[in-house]
């Protein structure tokens, strides 16, 4: 049991900080607190869902908000009122139309239509690399969104879809997160994840060594979309009322300005960024209120929250291009100066037998 | 004993350029075969060729009893024809034994993986030091060990290698060379080294081919071309007066 927790303490340190950080949110009663945690965890989940592809394909993903946005509608379907849905959504299937669904099976159409979504969209997607995948992630997106907000008969359009049960509070939300958590971090030490990791470092050697890249993104797409709609299902239940609005290009840079700050090629670093990302967005959002001093309040001007976000990834860019973790998984610090440390330690023996070291 | 590599007449073009034309070489079981040329001589070309990477405009290039013209690298490795590209190409952020644990996957499910691994280990003893190191941390010439033992875990029928000694120190291109001609020795494999330089290869390959301006130049036994002369004079297009009479305008 002990090694099993030393061998995984990565995903052990995170669920145990994410649990204590919503025991601490329940414990203050503050009912503000309690719905800014909900919405950060709900936003880990789909953090989380990103990086499963971004982080272990290299490739940057703009479309995963459109992911979440499925999922959301697709957990609405299921959940919203029957007799809303038979007036506004008279497109829906019959068996939709006539049924409210529980939570369990909100969450797992919620997961599975972009799934499916995305299994589609990728196996054309896929034979693209670098920017023009990036590029056509992005049209994914863009897609989506037109879809959504004029299928009248199905999404309402314009109009909002009312009456869904808010089943969503921060323990809900907080048991999502850390199983994405540790399904990411299953994925990444797998075989397939492996596989994905080593592409993204060399996509010519992983060739040569029989890796089938396009598939192993494929997976990835798929693994990260089904993640992604799971934190829209969520989102879903936890509004009670959905728009289209919300799942556009404002939730696509948050929850990418959260991936770069917390350094998007480890684990660690999703669930770090989206900590540090809420914690300013937080701050600044006071700050934006105003802070009564006798009769006058004092505070910044509107539009700060969006520029202090600015100014700190440039920041973080600038002086720590590999996002808050560095790159590193997190570890219990007694056993972090194992290997790195014998490096840094020595590497004057590493390259003892060498006059060219390595470019 | 059958070839068990065969270029025959192949052509390689890049837009307008050409970068090989009418090669054709071959290859025998448990052979080495180096070749040798100047830089822009196509040599990387050649490998890339084989291995999938570049499809050729004419030719037909035969691994065994399969024509690999057109198939992809990644299975073309499935085949057993493993490439080490020039230039270290590891996976950096990865560790050293993922590296060659990712060498392994090729067979699926495979027991005795884990005998390679250990076997292997042996061979690269340096490797085993740093097994959980990140690989871009390591040295020049441990990357290049690590290309090469990653290659080695996919069980090549055939390992092609380019330019192992690119920016190396002397020394550590001897352990490397050592351990590839070891590893020819204990299990029979095949190779295939690229390289820029003839002194080395002229004591370990079985068989030369000089390639200079796409086309190859001059072939033969090592043991025939020892005094280096005509290598010299095929690699550089001039040198001894009979091959200037020749090539001369």
């Amino acid at each position: 049991m002990r090694d099993f927790l030393i061998r995984h303490q990565t995903p052990a340190l995170l669920v145990a900080g994410l649990v204590i950080a919503a025991a601490l949110g329940v414990l203050t009663g503050n009912e503000t607190a309690q719905v800014t945690l909900t919405e950060m965890f709900i936003r880990l989940v789909v953090v989380i869902g990103l990086w499963v592809f971004i982080g272990n394909s290299g490739i940057i993903s703009f479309g995963h908000i459109g992911f979440m946005g499925i999922g959301a509608y697709a957990a609405a379907w299921a959940t919203a009122e029957p007799s809303f849905k038979q007036i506004m959504l008279s497109g829906l299937p019959v068996f939709l139309q006539e049924n409210q669904y529980p939570f369990v099976f909100a969450i797992l159409g919620a997961t599975l239509l972009p799934a499916l979504v995305a299994l589609l969209l990728g196996a054309a997607l896929m034979r693209l690399a670098g920017t023009a995948a990036s590029i056509a992630t992005f049209a994914v997106l863009m897609i989506v969104n037109s879809v959504y907000a004029n299928w009248d008969s199905v999404t309402a359009g314009s109009s909002s879809i009312i009456g869904i049960p808010t089943v969503v509070g921060p323990w809900v939300a907080v048991g999502f997160a850390a199983g994405a958590v540790i399904t990411a971090y299953l994925f990444q030490i797998s075989r397939l994840g492996l596989m994905l990791r080593a592409s993204r470092d060399d996509e010519v050697a992983a060739r040569a060594s029989a890796v089938e890249v396009k598939r192993m993104r494929l997976v990835a797409f798929v693994l990260s979309a089904a993640i992604a709609g799971a934190g829209g299902g969520l989102y879903a239940q936890f509004l009670g009322i959905l728009t289209v609005d919300p799942f556009y290009l404002g939730l696509t840079f948050i929850t990418l300005a959260m991936l770069v700050v917390g350094g998007m090629s480890s684990l660690s670093g999703a669930v770090a960024g989206v900590f540090a990302v809420t914690i300013i967005v937080e701050l600044l959002r006071l700050a934006e209120r105003g802070v009564p001093f006798g009769s006058v309040t004092v505070g910044l001007p509107l539009g700060s929250q969006e520029i202090g976000l600015g100014v700190l990834m440039a920041l973080i860019l600038i002086f720590r291009p590999n996002g808050l973790s560095n790159g590193r998984e997190l570890v219990w610090p007694r056993r972090a100066p194992t290997d790195e440390a014998a490096a840094r330690k020595a590497p004057s023996a590493a390259l003892a037998g060498e006059a060219a070291p390595s470019p | 004993m059958g070839a068990l590599l065969t270029v025959d007449d192949v052509h390689v073009r890049y837009g307008d350029l050409v970068a090989l034309r009418e090669v054709s070489l071959s290859v025998a079981q448990g052979e080495v075969v180096c070749i040798i040329g100047p830089n822009g001589a196509g040599k990387s070309t050649l490998l890339a060729a084989v291995a999938g990477g570049v499809t050729p405009w004419r030719g037909a290039i035969r691994f065994g009893d399969v024509d690999v013209v057109g198939i992809r690298p990644e299975v073309v490795a499935r085949q057993g024809l493993s490439l080490v590209p020039e230039g270290r190409h590891i996976f950096g952020t990865l560790t050293v034994d993922e590296n060659l644990r990712i060498g392994g996957f090729i067979h699926k499910g495979r027991a005795d993986a884990k005998a390679d691994y250990e076997r292997l280990l042996e061979l690269f003893p340096r490797l085993r030091e740093r097994l959980n190191f990140p690989a871009g941390r390591l040295s020049g010439g441990e990357q290049q060990m690590l290309a090469v033992a990653r290659a080695v875990m996919t069980r090549p029928r055939l390992l092609l290698v380019d330019e192992p000694s690119l920016g190396l120190a002397p020394r550590i291109v001897d352990q490397i060379y050592e351990i590839l001609l070891d590893l020819r020795r204990r299990e029979g494999l095949t190779l295939v080294i690229n390289e820029q330089s003839s002194n080395r290869i002229l004591k370990h390959a079985d068989r030369i081919y000089v390639l200079r301006g796409g086309r190859i130049q001059l072939e033969g036994r090592a043991a025939d071309l020892a005094d280096g002369e005509a290598i010299r004079s095929a690699y550089f297009g001039f040198g001894s007066p009979a091959t200037l009479e020749g090539v001369a305008p």
